[in-house]
């Protein structure tokens, strides 16, 4: 059975945002961190990674630099600039609000309408 | 242009190392996804392929990449080139249009400047050209404009002048060069030692003259142009001080010239020492010039033309203050001019040239008016589709961008196509002679003009692409939108200004046809003035005599003697004469002369007086008009008899009453002993010495060819053959007098007339041309101009000819509109011609600037072209046919 759930569109983002605001990942690490601290239950599109990454580090929300892989190989490792953490507060804020207001929309019970 | 190419070089390095980046950095995420696959049991096959293909598709996930990084201006402007490209592919005939008119314009306009760049432009090869200049006398008021220096201003002036860092004179000649049976003429420039000191370029190799070598009979050294010593001495590394034998003297080579030295317009393969004698520099010598040895110097970092001027004169002030000649020489107007080398040395084509670029620059202007016409129809055409596009957020700078591309890609195109047009239209000019013009000959299409074409087409099309947008931005939306689709910009102003358009054209196409015309009408003036004598079957050359094998009169005259007699042996020689000057010779200097008993009155000045010494049957071999007495002959020669001819214009001026035979004249300012007198036994006609359009009567005076002290030697034969295929026979001639002479320049008079008229043919051609061109573009504009109007009104016309018009009425409408636009343009063109024969007035010739057979004529032209071009729109305009002009709603 599939525990995996699809990911809403625009949040893919925020969970870079995240996922490098922790340490400094290459792509792939990106990818292995977010499937780890969702506990495996978000299933990153491996296509949409690498044009999100490459948008975000466009509009100055991440930087790249070139370094060395755990084996030894050259990757490119992404960190989050002070913009980057800026805006990963606030969608976290942001969704954090949307969050609890839809899952107290979703737990309403008939007697309370 | 460099920095742009380097930021083009960086965005361009800059998006390799992009590409570069993200194929790694793709590749090592499929590498690690593989890794962690086949850690986790799968097969390595299995497992690159289960990777690739949750990867998805390589390229899409590169080109989302490249969007998602976004694109830079270099990409901007490709997207938007594809898309002009694209659009102009679309619609051929429009795009052969404007690149044939932009290339045609464009070329016109670089043919001309490389004219103006290689003569006027580009500085002399020199350190600080700007910094030389020239200094020559003149004596105006005696009709000697120009007299260059004489050796004695030299030794005068030099290290007097502290405006002048450097001060040097020169002497063009020819010299024979080579050994006995082998010799071969070459030209040769005699210069003073510091010659290449003030030019600032000195040899590649060896010296230059020391002082001592410019004293007669040291002069044993010659310096020797790159090209010489390439082609004659081998390029022998080791040249210096290898003999030469120059006019039949042994030199020593001192030194080899770099290959680029190009002194003005010179062709000189040989610099000598111009050596002179202590006499030869005497104070009484001091204005005795003649025109055959020029002064230039270098001025000091600081010093001014001005300052330079104020020095000589001072200087002649004081030198002439005890000179008993003093008075004449202020009756003369005598001053020394110093004047820019560059400058002054193309002072006599500057006035044409620029003529011919403000020729050249109305074609363009005629060219991007049709260009602009068609822009618009075209802007016209796609309004809505602006309109669209705005409205689903196309910003008014995508919208100018895209304008700018699209006319920038036309113009840049066209003017690539234009540096064929201007490569062929210098050759054009090439043929036409401009490359004998001064400087003419460093005429070349090099690549710096091709930059400044191609730059020149970018800012045509930046200039273009303005007004387009402009008008593209104002007619958007709610126009373009709600208006049918040809009515964004059928507004009452848009077709006033189409109309103007056409007017503008007519205009300046009519300039153009004036100016043409009036430059024709000098050429046919100049051409039909009679040089004075026959220039048909008229063989002429000159004859370079190694001067050391003759050092006395007699010597000279029993050389002359030898070929007379042996070009008089042969067939088809009607009459031979010698002299050491010739008509149409290029040698243009002149000399005083003094009639006796002649009565100046107070401040009148001597005159010069061109100055022939004649022998052999000189008068009958040019076919000059005797009016009076006799011609001199062989045998005055050979008697030594003091008599002379002299020309009408001479006569009359000396002797206005009464015959000029059996008076006594004396060569010089002033009257002499009558023993030194010359009686005069003939007059004859005079003749046209420096071209066809001098002032006429300037005077001229014949004597014995000896006792005119000036040792150049002209041939002339007339022959019943064509005179050119006698060449041959003439070198041979000379040769069996001497095998040291050789005749060089040997040139049928008529091709000398003909050479001397550049000045005025290629101007007149090339309007001419221009004007051609100039009426197509005119009568293509007005064309478009029409036939756009009445694919436009085809509704209303239909209306009309349903409400009973006949076809004859609405023609007559198209017919009378283009009258209306002739007659504004042809008024607005009068009015520009008159300026612009005013402007060319200097370069007339017997053409009053404001000639209304001209104008008339241009007018006329101008007319027929406008009404044909308005006979087939107007024709279609009679035929719609009112069903099928409603069925179109």
């Amino acid at each position: 059975m599939d525990q995996t759930a699809e990911l809403l569109p625009g949040t893919l983002d925020m969970l870079i945002l995240k996922a490098v605001s922790l340490k400094p990942l290459h792509g792939y690490g990106v990818l292995l961190r977010i499937r780890q601290i969702s506990g495996d239950a978000l299933r990153i599109p491996q296509g949409s990674l690498y044009p999100a990454l490459y948008r975000l580090e466009h509009q100055g929300l991440i930087a790249a630099e070139w370094g060395a892989s755990e084996n030894n190989r050259r990757a490119k490792y992404y960190t989050v600039t002070d913009a980057g953490r800026h805006r990963l507060e606030e969608e976290t804020a942001g969704w954090n609000r949307l969050a609890s207001a839809i899952t107290a929309a979703l737990n309403t019970q008939p007697e309370e309408v | 242009m460099l920095p742009r190419l380097r930021s083009l070089f960086r965005v361009l390095r800059a998006r390799q190392s992009f590409e570069e980046g993200m194929s790694e950095e793709l590749a090592f995420h499929l590498q690690q996804y593989t890794e962690e696959l086949v850690r986790s049991g799968l097969s390595p096959q299995e497992a690159a392929r289960r990777a690739r293909m949750e990867f998805g598709g390589w390229n899409t996930v590169a080109e989302e990449c490249r969007e998602a990084r976004g694109l830079g201006p270099w990409e901007d402007l490709q997207r938007d080139l594809r898309y002009g490209a694209r659009l102009l592919r679309k619609t051929p005939g429009f795009t052969l249009t404007a690149l044939l008119t932009v290339a045609i314009c464009l070329g016109a306009n670089l043919t001309i400047f490389s004219a103006i760049d290689s003569i006027l432009l580009r500085p002399l090869p020199f350190p600080a050209a700007e910094r030389l200049v020239t200094l020559y006398n003149t004596y105006p008021k005696a009709g000697v404009v120009r007299d260059g220096a004489s050796i004695t201003n030299y030794y005068e002036r030099r290290g007097q002048l502290p405006a002048l860092a450097s001060l040097s004179i020169y002497r063009h000649g020819t010299a024979v060069v080579g050994e006995a049976e082998a010799t071969e003429r070459e030209e040769t420039t005699q210069v003073s030692p510091e010659f290449f000191l003030t030019l600032g370029v000195g040899p590649a190799m060896g010296r230059t003259f020391a002082e001592e070598e410019t004293t007669a009979g040291n002069n044993k050294v010659v310096i020797v142009s790159d090209a010489y010593w390439r082609e004659h001495l081998q390029a022998d590394p080791q040249v210096i001080g290898r003999q030469l034998r120059v006019d039949g003297r042994q030199k020593t080579v001192v030194g080899v010239l770099p290959p680029d030295f190009h002194f003005l317009s010179s062709a000189a393969q040989l610099y000598l020492p111009l050596a002179t004698r202590p006499e030869d520099r005497a104070a009484r010598l001091r204005h005795s010039g003649g025109n055959v040895t020029q002064m230039i110097a270098r001025l000091q970092p600081e010093a001014t033309v001005a300052q330079a001027q104020q020095q000589v004169e001072a200087q002649n002030q004081s030198l002439e203050a005890d000179n008993p000649m003093g008075k004449l020489l202020a009756d003369a107007g005598f001053r020394t001019v110093v004047s820019p080398l560059h400058a002054d040395h193309v002072a006599g084509v500057r006035p044409v040239l620029l003529a011919m670029q403000a020729a050249a620059v109305g074609l363009l202007l005629i060219g991007a008016v049709n260009l602009l016409n068609l822009l618009f129809l075209r802007a016209n055409a796609r309004a809505k589709e602006v309109a669209v596009r705005q409205a689903l957020g196309a910003t008014w700078q995508h919208v100018a961008r895209e304008v700018v591309v699209e006319t920038g890609l036309l113009t840049v195109l066209g003017g690539a196509l234009g540096l064929a047009v201007g490569a062929a239209g210098i050759r054009l000019l090439a043929a036409l002679g401009t490359d004998r013009l001064p400087l003419g000959a460093r005429m070349v299409f090099d690549l710096r003009l091709a930059a400044i074409a191609l730059a020149g087409a970018l800012l045509l099309g930046l200039l273009l692409a303005m007004p387009i947008a402009w008008f593209k931005l104002r007619s958007r939306l709610v126009s373009g939108m709600q208006g049918e689709t040809r009515s964004g910009l059928s507004t009452r102003a848009a077709q006033r200004l189409r109309h103007s358009f056409v007017v503008a054209q007519i205009a300046m196409a009519m300039v153009l046809l004036a100016v043409s015309g009036l430059l024709g009408k000098s050429l046919e003036r100049a051409m039909a003035v009679s040089p004075g004598f026959r220039p048909d079957h008229l063989l002429t050359g000159q004859i370079a005599l190694p001067d050391n094998l003759y050092p006395d009169w007699p010597a000279r005259l029993a050389f002359n003697q030898r070929v007379l007699d042996g070009i008089a042996q042969q067939p088809g020689m009607l009459a031979v004469g010698l002299a050491n000057n010739i008509p149409f010779s290029g040698a243009n200097g002149k000399s005083a002369a003094t009639a006796k008993g002649e009565r100046r009155a107070a401040g009148e000045s001597p005159r010069g007086y061109d100055s022939y010494g004649v022998d052999g049957d000189y008068f009958t071999a040019m076919g000059l008009a005797l009016r009076a007495g006799r011609f001199l002959s062989a045998d005055d020669v050979r008697r030594d008899a003091h008599v002379c001819v002299v020309d009408e214009a001479f006569a009359r001026q000396a002797w206005p009453a009464g015959s000029a035979l059996g008076r006594k004249l004396f060569l010089g300012p002033t009257e002499l002993d009558d023993a030194a007198g010359f009686t005069v036994v003939g007059v004859v006609g005079s003749v046209k010495q420096a071209g066809l359009t001098e002032d006429a009567g300037q005077g001229a005076i014949y004597t014995p060819y000896h006792l005119r002290t000036d040792p150049r030697l002209y041939v002339a034969v007339r022959t019943s053959l064509p005179p050119e295929s006698f060449a041959r026979v003439l070198q041979q001639a000379v040769r069996q007098a001497d095998a040291n002479a050789a005749v060089h320049d040997i040139r049928t008079m008529e091709d000398r007339i003909a050479d001397s008229l550049v000045v005025r043919r290629s101007p007149a051609m090339v309007a001419g041309i221009f004007s051609a061109i100039a009426l197509l573009l005119t009568g293509l504009g007005t064309y478009g101009v029409l036939a756009y109007a009445v694919t436009q009104r085809r509704q209303e016309i239909g209306v009309r000819m349903a409400l009973g018009a006949a076809p004859e009425q609405i023609r007559g409408h198209f017919f009378g509109l283009t009258l209306r636009l002739l007659a504004v343009g042809t008024c607005l063109g009068l009015i520009g011609a008159v300026l612009a024969g005013k402007a060319i007035q200097a370069v007339l010739f017997q053409v009053a600037p404001l000639s209304f057979v001209i104008l008339a004529g241009a007018a006329g032209v101008i007319g027929l072209v406008a009404l044909v071009a308005c006979l087939l729109p107007s024709m279609q305009a009679a035929r719609v046919s009112p069903m099928e002009a409603f069925a179109e709603r």
